[in-house]
């Protein structure tokens, strides 16, 4: 059971000192004590780093290239809440008998192999942070989700969903969210929160169609196919190709995403419609893959990872403001007036965001 | 008493909403000693949540109260898990 002792976060530099300020002031102590612990010691941190630049003082080892091999460690939560539970598999270690501890090893080394090889990122935050799952966390738990530090898994319950390692690009995509928090940080909640769903939706499909070489018109480009359970009727959770058909069943309901902006869903629910309206963004860079042709993770996902990374997109952004970004962004990368420009312009304005 | 719980966001993006009516439960005492704790540690609002995590909206004879995965106290993840599993 997670109560405020048993999960205490710590803050490190994962999240950013504004967040931190507020986290601080809030009236939980289960938040605002390690917010406070954790600004104290950053600024202990940053007065002594201060001091041996100033002083040209040794300030340790010296700084090295981050390693081209990832350092991923499984725990078990045994069906409980406690995070990270206990440790089942470390880095080089040899496959155990838990599949599920199997496929989230290798779903972490595919995802800090596709972000090393086509981008040059080390690890999530570019400089070889250790990847951390939790897998058989809670009770028929029908949920994946990023802690700010880790990826924790569930089971599913059997009836709805299976097994939430079952989907690689669903271990993208929980990898991708740390990602977005170590590099644009958008802010989990209305358009930004949809444009940080959508990255790593995409980065999640990307690794998928990495792993199984595909080119950006053999893909099925689905999040968390394998993920139902037999009884649902649907193929995946969502579709970037045709946003809004993943799925269509009795208990489940249908798939609310919408693909362009007419049906744009407003709503106070889902932080704002993070998972519905993220449709959108996501069927923009299917037709801009589809459209360049070839593997998705050279050109479109390039323009994509140049945005996310590139220092200009605000924690706010819009679906427009990301949009005028990736347009400069084929510019820069691809050239004036190329191929790869034209389909970023027309994949945004088939879905109907304003690039102008 | 009469104990909603609303679940939205997780990876699916899917709303999950149950209820349970204690009156003439023969469990209904156990139930309010549960309700209550859960929604005394609860929020006025919707706490900032994890990417992915789960959202909880709980209603108790019309005072709603906030919460979020992986920040629940063992007395909202009982009651949330209970009221889900067992109400209608």
């Amino acid at each position: 059971m997670t109560t405020h002792g048993g999960f205490e976060p710590v803050f490190c530099t994962v999240v950013p000192p504004h967040v931190l300020d507020r986290l601080a002031r809030n009236d939980d102590p289960a938040l605002s004590g390690p917010a406070q612990r954790t600004l104290v010691r950053d600024s202990e941190l940053r007065s002594r780093r201060r001091v041996t630049t100033e002083f040209r003082l040794w300030a340790g080892p010296t700084a090295k290239a981050p390693s081209e091999q990832p350092l991923r460690t499984i725990y078990d939560a045994e069906h409980r809440t406690d995070l990270p539970g206990t440790k089942v598999r470390g880095e080089g270690e040899d496959p155990g008998q838990d599949a599920t501890v199997n496929r989230a090893y290798s779903g972490l080394g595919a995802t800090f192999d596709l972000f090393l090889k086509a981008y040059g990122r080390h690890s999530i935050d570019g400089d070889g942070l250790p990847l951390d799952a939790t897998v058989h966390f809670d009770e028929g738990y029908n949920n994946a989700f990023w802690n700010g530090e880790q990826m924790v898994f569930g089971d599913g319950d059997g009836e709805i969903f299976v097994d939430f390692t079952n989907s690689i690009d669903v271990i993208g995509h929980e990898l991708a969210h740390g990602v977005t928090q170590y590099t644009a940080n958008l802010t989990y909640y209305g358009q930004p929160g949809a444009l940080n769903e959508s990255m790593s939706d995409v980065f999640g499909s990307l690794i998928k169609q990495y792993s199984l070489g595909q080119t950006a018109a053999e893909a099925d480009w689905l999040i968390g196919a394998g993920l139902l359970a037999p009884s649902v009727t649907g193929q995946a959770l969502r579709s970037m190709k045709a946003p809004g058909t993943a799925y269509d069943d009795d208990v489940l309901g249908k798939d609310p995403q919408p693909a362009t902006m007419d049906d744009y869903v407003r709503t106070g629910r889902d932080n704002g419609g993070v998972h519905i309206n993220s449709g959108i963004p996501n069927h923009a860079f299917h037709l801009a893959a589809t459209a360049i042709g070839g593997f998705a993770w050279e050109k479109a996902g390039q323009i994509w990872y140049d945005v996310l990374t590139g220092g200009e997109l605000s924690e706010k952004a819009l679906f427009t403001d990301f949009a005028k970004l990736t347009v400069r962004a084929a510019r820069e990368r691809f050239g004036d007036g190329g191929e790869e420009l034209q389909a970023v312009e027309k994949a945004w304005e088939q879905v109907g965001v304003r690039i102008l | 008493m009469r104990i909603q719980v609303r679940r939205t966001g997780g990876f699916a993006g899917i709303e999950r909403h149950a209820e349970v009516d204690t009156s003439g439960r023969p469990d209904a005492q156990e139930w309010h000693a549960l309700a209550e704790k859960a929604v005394a540690a609860g929020r006025g609002v919707p706490p900032i949540g994890v990417p992915d995590g789960f959202s909880y909206q709980i209603t108790v004879d019309g005072r709603t109260v906030y919460a979020a995965d992986p920040r629940l106290t063992e007395e909202q993840q009982k009651l949330i898990s209970r009221v889900l599993k067992e109400g209608a």
